[in-house]
């Protein structure tokens, strides 16, 4: 009997093992695609082998030498810009979440919901008046202009309360009688406490302005000034017949979200949790 | 008065925190969402408006509110915004299944794992000397594939729960510009891979179709309408049945039906096989009349009026999921006959340059990278909250897995669906701007991927009529505030029951 069992649950381990990797597998099939075609010569793009009869990997290398296409300068352009947004993301969220959840002052409570109320605004509305004031500003095509209307977020502002509103008071109290400042609180007692939030902002920060798209493709017009998802398109849309070429780019714009997944896959998932349970 | 000196400090410190990110605010939403919102009463137009010609704004009322309705573009885009709606019950029962999967228990100590992972090795070269042996066409093809899915394996023989969730989450978190490229390759009609693994396969059915007549295509396809109807029919005298027990309340079987009758108008709008609209005229008009009718002779049963509101829209959700599948079924049956007689046999679809398969193109790619998403972690969060007990109770009762799951599992995660579906909902509304601009050149082929996203960013920003494309937005910002109204008033009371 109990022979009989372990054999059974064997078995039920192993048909579990294949459905699994039949699913992930499939999932998995168009990056697979997307990596062998990086490596063939254009005339082998329409083949149907998959394979390449000689791996050519000097295709990367000739990404970054295309006329036109300043891949490179476009690399990094979406990470300054996407850096810059996460860091002032996460510093103008936290002080606010700080005031939010830890300084008692009238009124808080009502403009904190009142502030919770825009997170369901869509961006879309706000767009054209935005672009009509960057216009009025003089700020289409540059980076500043790029930068602000994404520096200031009411999400990351919630997660941050969330967070702070459960690390104990009892250390406030502890830091006010020794003698500190609000600001002294701010840096020295609650955010070294909440870490955990303050990297998991970070990673969806910087993630979302990774890829995003819709206000770039507005904002810039120069070819230098493009950050990734812009310049892709632009790529597609100029020498996107060049598959082979294309798919290296490709290949290697997802090469930062890959680094920052396996490195904070955990965080990751626990901010998904934190944020979308109570969201 | 009231308030001390020691307040007014409180108060000045609090604001000096939340001074830089309100700033902000103001300056890029507050702001231009007050603009914008005069902006939709207004006529601004880029073309009478600008450094050349500067005539004064006029206020226009309600025009473009009004004209936005009588437009068929906005209707037609409105539409395809819902249409692509419909991959959001498939993606969630993916995210579902596969948090399911993940969280079966793989718990192999020891001595097992070794042996497992031997076993796999075996299966797979196995595997690949069989597909080696026998040939499936290109040798070199079936043993790359084929060791793609044995790697996958062996990784997962070792790596266990984690290794898999990495490579179903994969999709989701790479999702943007760069694998919107990659899937328009992948669906090239002449150089894509999809079409290269399709094409042997039909041109292998095109002997068959052909010989098929139209009448038997037709009378199949009636088979599989009839069977939609009885399965639609089930799910409104199951509802029925729900709200005569006073478990759901009459507003939640009018959401119900509103569900279920909206997916017909697309499919009627989209698929233009006669037998499919007689079918769907006859359950809408028999699903609106039995729920009137148990309305006018029922007012005795006593129910609250909103309540099961989640468990109704979930039900609906699967019904329409089910429905979907048999009206393609349906659909491709009817056409097989025609298609398969012309001159070269049954095409492979041309996807995303085809006015018909553009919008399934898009919800197989929504599909794709729905499976593994943020959904599947709300999913395996709400799975470890379950308790054990209950599980532990049904199985003295001696429930078979199907009834564990539908009786205990499914109840307890009704508020994770819930909340995933508002926020699909809120998604879907405002989706389809990146695909439209990245994959079918423009929202294409004919508008029939413009969604309303697309539309004002085309309006805004290429034709330049700022007030209406502002209208429009509104517009579509009415609907959103709807679906969270909706979510705030009973999504909570889900929870609380």
């Amino acid at each position: 009997m109990a022979e009989k069992t372990l054999v059974n649950r064997g078995i039920r381990l192993l048909i579990l093992q294949i459905v699994l990797a039949l699913v992930a597998g499939t999932l998995v099939l168009p990056f697979t695609w997307m990596l062998l075609a990086s490596l063939k010569t254009l005339e082998e793009i329409g083949l149907d082998s998959w394979l390449p009869r000689v791996f050519q990997w000097h295709n990367y290398q000739d990404v970054f030498n295309m006329k036109g296409i300043l891949f490179g300068r476009w690399y990094w352009n979406s990470i300054f810009v996407a850096a810059w947004v996460t860091f002032l993301q996460v510093f103008t969220s936290s002080l606010a979440a700080f005031s939010f959840s830890r300084l008692e002052w009238k009124g808080r409570d009502q403009i904190f919901f009142l502030y919770l109320a825009t997170m369901m605004l869509p961006g879309l509305v706000m767009m054209i008046p935005n672009y009509q004031n960057m216009i009025m500003f003089g700020l289409v095509d540059t980076y500043p202009g790029l930068i602000l209307p994404s520096a200031f977020s009411a999400f990351g502002t919630f997660l941050m309360r969330q967070f702070m509103m459960s690390i104990p008071k009892s250390l406030d109290e502890a830091a006010e009688i020794d003698g500190a400042s609000k600001w002294q609180l701010y840096w020295d007692v609650v955010m070294p406490l909440a870490r955990p939030a303050v990297v998991t902002l970070t990673i969806f920060s910087f993630m979302g302005n990774y890829n995003s798209m819709f206000w770039p493709l507005v904002m810039m017009k120069s070819l230098d000034k493009y950050t990734l998802p812009i310049g892709m398109l632009a790529f597609d849309s100029s020498q996107g017949q060049q598959t082979n070429l294309l798919m290296a780019a490709v290949a290697m714009s997802v090469i930062p979200m890959i680094i920052i997944f396996v490195f904070m896959q955990k965080q990751l998932v626990k901010g998904i949790m934190l944020g979308g349970v109570k969201g | 008065m009231g308030m001390k000196g020691k307040d007014w400090r409180n108060l000045c410190i609090g604001v000096a925190f939340i001074t830089p990110n309100i700033l902000g605010f103001l300056a890029f939403s507050a702001i231009p969402l007050v603009i914008s919102f005069f902006m939709a009463f207004t006529d601004w137009n880029l073309a009478l408006h600008n450094i050349f010609r500067n005539e004064p704004l006029k206020f226009v009322g309600f025009d473009n509110f009004v004209r936005l309705f009588g437009e068929r573009d906005f209707l037609q885009y409105l539409g395809n915004t819902l249409f692509l709606m419909i991959g959001i019950p498939f993606g969630v029962a993916g995210s579902l299944g596969a948090a399911l999967l993940l969280n079966c228990d793989f718990k192999a100590g020891g001595s097992r794992r070794v042996w497992l992972i031997v076993l796999l090795t075996v299966i797979m070269v196995v595997a690949v000397s069989i597909l080696t042996l026998f040939g499936m066409g290109a040798s070199a093809m079936s043993i790359l594939i084929a060791s793609v899915f044995g790697l996958v394996l062996v990784a997962g023989g070792i790596g266990g729960q984690s290794v898999y969730r990495t490579l179903f989450y994969f999709p989701c978190f790479t999702a943007g510009v760069a694998t919107f490229i990659l899937w328009k390759k992948l669906y090239s009609p002449e150089n894509g891979p999809i079409n290269h693994a399709i094409q042997p396969v039909l041109d292998v059915i095109t002997p068959w179709a052909s010989s098929l007549t139209p009448g038997h295509a037709a009378l199949a396809a009636q088979v599989v309408l009839a069977l939609t109807l009885v399965v639609t029919l089930w799910g409104f005298y199951r509802k029925l049945r729900d709200w005569r027990d006073g478990e759901v309340g009459t507003l939640s079987l009018f959401i119900g039906l509103v569900l279920l009758t909206l997916p017909l108008l697309l499919v009627w709008s989209w698929s233009p096989w006669r037998w499919s609209h007689w079918v769907f005229t006859a359950v809408a008009v028999l699903g609106w009349l039995t729920t009137f009718g148990v309305l006018i002779k029922g007012r005795s049963y006593e129910a609250v009026l909103d309540r099961g509101m989640a468990d109704a829209v979930i039900l609906d959700g699967l019904l329409m999921v089910i429905g979907f599948a048999f009206i393609g079924g349906a659909n491709v049956l009817a056409d097989l006959p025609a298609m398969a007689g012309t001159e070269t046999g049954l095409m492979a679809p041309k996807w995303l340059a085809d006015y018909y398969w553009a919008k399934p193109a898009l919800l197989i790619m929504g599909f794709w990278a729905a499976i593994g998403s943020n959904n599947m972690l709300l999913y395996l969060a709400g799975l470890s909250g379950i308790p054990q007990e209950l599980y532990e109770a049904a199985d003295i009762d001696g429930a078979t897995p199907f009834q564990r799951f539908w009786n205990i599992t499914w109840p307890q995660l009704a508020n994770v669906t819930f909340f995933i579906l508002v926020m699909s909902i809120i998604g879907g509304l405002q989706g389809g701007f990146e695909m439209a601009r990245t994959m079918t050149d423009n929202g294409g082929p004919a508008g029939a991927t413009t969604t309303l996203s697309y539309y004002i960013y085309s309006e805004g920003f290429d034709t330049g009529r700022l007030g209406y494309a502002s209208a429009v937005s509104w517009t579509l910002f009415a609907m959103v505030f709807v679906v969270t109204m909706f979510n705030w008033k009973f999504g909570n009371r889900y929870t609380q029951e």
